[in-house]
C-alpha cells in the first residue's frame, strides 16, 4: 500500500443510472440508515461509513484499508436488507473507488452531479447523511476530511461560480421576476385568479415571500375562501374581479376558462386608475386567461408558461457553462485530499512511523554492534522489532479512538510528527 | 507639490477607468470573485482623489472649488462617495458600472482644463463662495445620480418588457427601486442646488450690490433649476408614470449640463469660472 492510497470507496445508484421506481425502491430512510450503517460496520470490518440518500440517488460510502474487497458483499447483505435484486443489478450500480470517489463526493455536494446542476438542496441533504453517521460514531478520520473538505468545496463553488444562480423552477421564475419588478415583496399584494393546484403551488411560493395580503377570485367561491383562508385572505365572486384588480400587484392565473379572464380594454382601464402603477401579471393557464394585448400597456409586465419557461431553460444553459470552473476547484481540493491522506492517513502514519523507529533502531544496533554479543544479534533484532511495532500499534490505537473527533485526531498526529521528528510530503 | 498634484490630475482618468474595468468584468459575470473586491478598490481610489484635491489647494493656495477643473474634480468625487455608499448600504453592484461612468467623464472634463493661474476674481474672494460652490456640486451631483438612475429604469423596464434576460436584466435593480432612487434624489438635487443658488445670489448682493445679475449662466441655471421644480410637483400632483419621471430627470440634467458647458466655453459670464 502507498502512503498516496485513498482508503475510500463508494456505490450507489443515481438518476443517471436508474429510472425514478428503481431509485424510489432503492432509497433508505433515516431508521434504516441508522441500521445499514450499524450493520456494515460490524460485519464487514470497514473503519467508516456513510449514507447519502434522496429521490436522485443511495449512495453508500466506505472507508478503510481495502474498500474494494468489501464492496461486493456489502451490495449483497443491502441486497436482501432491501428485499430487491437491484444493488446486485450491474448496468444500475456504479463503484467508485480512492481519489475518484473523492471527486464524486465533492461533485455531489456542490450540485455538479445533481438532476438539475447547480441545485443547493443537496448540499443539506449530504450534511444529515454525514450527521447521522457521525452520531453514530461511525465516520473515521478520513470521513470527517472528506466532508471538512466537501463543505470548503461547496462555498468556493458557491461563491467564485454562477453554478447554483438563477432559478430553475417555474414558480420561482415567476418570484425571481416579481423582485425585478418589486424590489420589496412584503408590502405587495397578491391576486390569485383559479383556486386548483397549479394555483395553489404558485401562491406557496409567493407567500413564502411573506407577501403582505393574498385576494383570491374564483368561480366557485368556496374554493377561493379555502385558499384564501389557508394564507388569511380574502376570497372574491369572480365579478368583484376588476376591483381586485386595482389592489394587487402580482397577479397569477391559472383557471381552466375557455376565454380570456382579463381583456385588453379591462387592463387599459384599471391601468389608468392606478395610475399606471407596476403590475406584474402571471398567466398560468392553458388556453391563456389574460389577452396577450396587456403586454402593450405601460406599467404591465405579462409573462405566460412559455416564458418561464424560457427563462429556466436559459439559467440551465449558463449553469451547465459553469460545470468546467467548478470542476477546477473540485479537481484542487481533491489534490489536497491526496496531500492531507499521505501526511495524516493512519496507513500512512504507521508506515512513516515504522521507518523512522527501524532507522533509529538499526542505527543503534550499528553503534553497539561491537558491544553486543554476536551469536545473540538475531534475538536483539527480534526483541527491539517487536518493541517497535507496539509503539507504532499504541499510536494507531489512540489514532483510532480519537477518529471520530476529527480536532483530536489532529491534535495526536501533530504530536507524533513533531515527537518522532517525521518528515511531511 | 504641484508636480505630485499634476501628475495625479492626469493620473485619475486612467484610475478610473481601471475601476470602471473591474465592474465591467463583475457585470458581464466573467468572474464572480471579483464581487467581493470592490470595497477596497472605491475607497482606494477615493483616497487617490481626495489626496489630489487636497495637494492641487495647498499647490495653489487657492479657495477651494474656483475653477472649472475643480469644479468637475469635485463632481467625479461626489459621485464616486455617493455610489461607494449606495454600494455598501445596498449590496448591489450592478449600477456600478453606469454611475462610475459619469463620474469618469466628469474626471475626464476635468484633467482636460487643468488651470494653475489663481482666480482673481472678487467673487472669489468671500469665504461663503466655498459653501455655494460645494452645496451646488452636491445638487449636481444628486441631479446626475437621478439621471443615471433613471438610465437605469429605462433600461431594465425595456429588459422585462421586451424579456431581453440576459445579463444586463440580471445586474440591474428592480424598476420600483430605480424608480424610488432617481425621485429621491432629483428631490435632493432640488434642494441642494436651491441653497446653493440662494447663496450663490447672497454671495453676489455682498460684492456686486445686487441679488439678480443679468447674466446667461445665472439665467440657464436658475431656469433649469425652477424647470425642474415645477416637473417635481406637477410629478407628484398627478402622479407621473414611472417612464415619463426618468425622460424628465434625465433631460433636465442634459440641459444643465450642456447649459453649464455653453457658459463655460462659449458665452461670455461673470461667472466663467466655471
Amino acid at each position: 500500500m502507498t502512503s498516496n492510497h485513498i482508503p475510500l470507496g463508494l456505490f450507489g445508484i443515481s438518476h443517471r443510472t436508474a429510472p425514478v421506481e428503481i431509485r424510489d425502491r432503492v432509497t433508505l430512510n433515516e431508521e434504516e440508515q441508522k441500521i445499514v450503517i450499524t450493520a456494515i460496520l460490524k460485519q464487514f470490518g470497514v473503519e467508516g461509513c456513510m449514507v447519502i440518500s434522496t429521490c436522485n440517488r443511495t449512495e453508500v460510502y466506505v472507508s478503510g484499508d481495502d474498500p474494494q474487497s468489501v464492496v461486493p458483499s456489502i451490495r449483497k447483505w443491502l441486497n436482501e436488507f432491501k428485499n430487491t435484486d437491484h444493488f446486485l443489478n450491474d448496468q444500475l450500480i456504479y463503484e467508485i473507488y480512492g481519489s475518484s470517489a473523492v471527486n464524486h463526493y465533492f461533485q455531489v455536494i456542490s450540485g455538479m452531479d445533481s438532476l438539475i446542476v447547480g441545485e443547493t438542496q443537496i448540499a443539506g441533504q449530504v450534511k444529515e447523511g454525514y450527521d447521522l453517521a457521525h452520531n453514530l460514531e461511525a465516520t473515521d478520520a478520513a470521513l470527517n476530511k472528506l466532508f471538512n473538505f466537501a463543505m470548503q468545496v461547496k462555498k468556493r463553488v458557491r461563491n467564485e461560480t454562477f453554478l447554483c444562480d438563477g432559478t430553475v423552477s417555474i414558480s420561482f421564475a415567476g418570484v425571481e421576476l416579481a423582485r425585478k419588478i418589486f424590489s420589496n415583496l412584503k408590502d405587495k399584494e397578491i391576486l390569485v385568479i383559479g383556486a386548483g393546484k397549479t394555483a395553489e403551488l404558485a401562491a406557496f411560493h409567493f407567500m413564502e415571500n411573506e407577501m403582505r395580503k393574498i385576494h383570491v377570485v374564483n368561480r366557485t367561491f368556496q374554493k377561493a375562501k379555502d385558499l384564501a383562508e389557508t394564507y388569511r385572505g380574502q376570497a372574491y365572486q369572480l365579478d368583484e374581479l376588476p376591483d381586485v384588480l386595482r389592489k394587487a400587484d402580482v397577479v397569477i392565473s391559472a383557471t381552466s376558462s375557455e376565454n380570456y379572464i382579463v381583456t385588453t380594454e379591462m387592463m387599459e382601464h384599471i391601468s389608468r386608475e392606478r395610475h399606471h402603477q407596476p403590475i406584474f401579471l402571471i398567466d398560468l393557464a392553458i388556453p391563456r386567461d389574460l389577452d396577450p394585448g396587456i403586454q402593450e400597456i405601460d406599467g404591465v409586465f405579462l409573462y405566460n408558461l412559455d416564458d418561464l419557461n424560457e427563462i429556466v431553460e436559459m439559467n440551465l444553459k449558463k449553469r451547465e457553462k459553469e460545470l468546467p470552473k467548478s470542476q477546477k476547484i473540485v479537481d484542487e481540493f481533491v489534490l489536497e485530499f491526496q496531500k492531507w491522506n499521505s501526511n495524516n492517513s493512519m496507513a500512512s502514519i504507521a508506515g512513516r512511523l515504522k521507518k523512522q523507529l527501524d532507522t533509529l533502531r538499526m542505527n543503534e544496533i550499528d553503534r553497539l554492534k561491537n558491544h553486543l554479543p554476536q551469536e545473540g544479534l538475531n534475538d536483539i533484532h527480534l526483541l527491539t522489532e517487536s518493541i517497535i511495532n507496539k509503539v507504532v500499534r499504541q499510536h494507531i490505537k489512540t489514532l483510532k479512538k480519537n477518529a471520530g473527533d476529527p480536532e483530536r485526531y489532529q491534535q495526536h498526529i501533530d504530536l507524533i510528527y513533531n515527537l518522532y521528528e517525521l518528515e511531511k510530503d | 507639490m504641484k508636480l505630485f498634484s499634476q501628475i495625479l490630475s492626469y493620473a485619475l482618468p486612467f484610475l478610473y477607468l481601471g475601476v470602471i474595468y473591474f465592474y465591467y468584468m463583475i457585470f458581464t459575470g466573467k468572474d464572480k470573485r471579483l464581487e467581493t473586491k470592490t470595497t477596497p478598490l472605491l475607497i482606494g481610489l477615493l483616497l487617490v482623489h481626495a489626496v489630489e484635491i487636497i495637494s492641487r489647494h495647498i499647490a495653489i493656495k487657492a479657495i477651494p472649488l474656483s475653477t472649472s477643473h475643480d469644479a468637475f474634480s469635485f463632481l467625479a468625487f461626489s459621485v464616486l462617495f455617493v455610489y461607494m455608499i449606495l454600494e455598501l448600504s445596498l449590496k448591489n453592484k450592478g449600477s456600478g458600472i453606469f454611475i462610475l461612468s459619469f463620474a469618469f467623464i466628469f474626471e475626464l472634463v476635468s484633467s482636460f482644463n487643468v488651470n494653475w493661474t489663481l482666480e482673481t476674481n472678487p467673487l472669489l474672494q468671500d469665504p461663503s463662495f466655498a459653501i455655494h460652490a460645494s452645496v451646488s456640486i452636491m445638487g449636481y451631483t444628486a441631479l446626475a445620480l437621478s439621471a443615471i438612475y433613471a438610465f437605469m429604469y429605462i433600461l431594465q423596464n425595456r429588459n422585462i418588457k421586451k424579456r431581453n434576460l440576459g445579463k444586463l436584466f440580471v445586474q440591474l435593480p428592480a424598476i420600483t427601486y430605480l424608480e424610488k432612487m432617481s425621485a429621491r434624489a432629483v428631490f435632493i438635487g432640488i434642494i441642494l442646488l436651491g441653497i446653493g443658488i440662494l447663496q450663490g445670489h447672497w454671495v453676489a448682493n455682498d460684492v456686486m450690490g445686487s441679488f439678480w445679475q443679468n447674466d446667461i449662466k445665472v439665467i440657464i441655471i436658475d431656469s433649469v433649476w425652477i424647470i425642474y421644480v415645477i416637473g417635481y410637483l406637477l410629478s407628484r400632483l398627478m402622479k407621473w408614470r414611472g417612464i415619463y419621471m426618468a425622460y424628465f430627470s434625465i433631460l433636465g440634467f442634459i440641459v444643465l449640463i450642456m447649459g453649464g458647458t455653453f457658459v463655460i466655453y462659449i458665452s461670455e459670464s461673470f461667472h466663467s469660472f466655471y
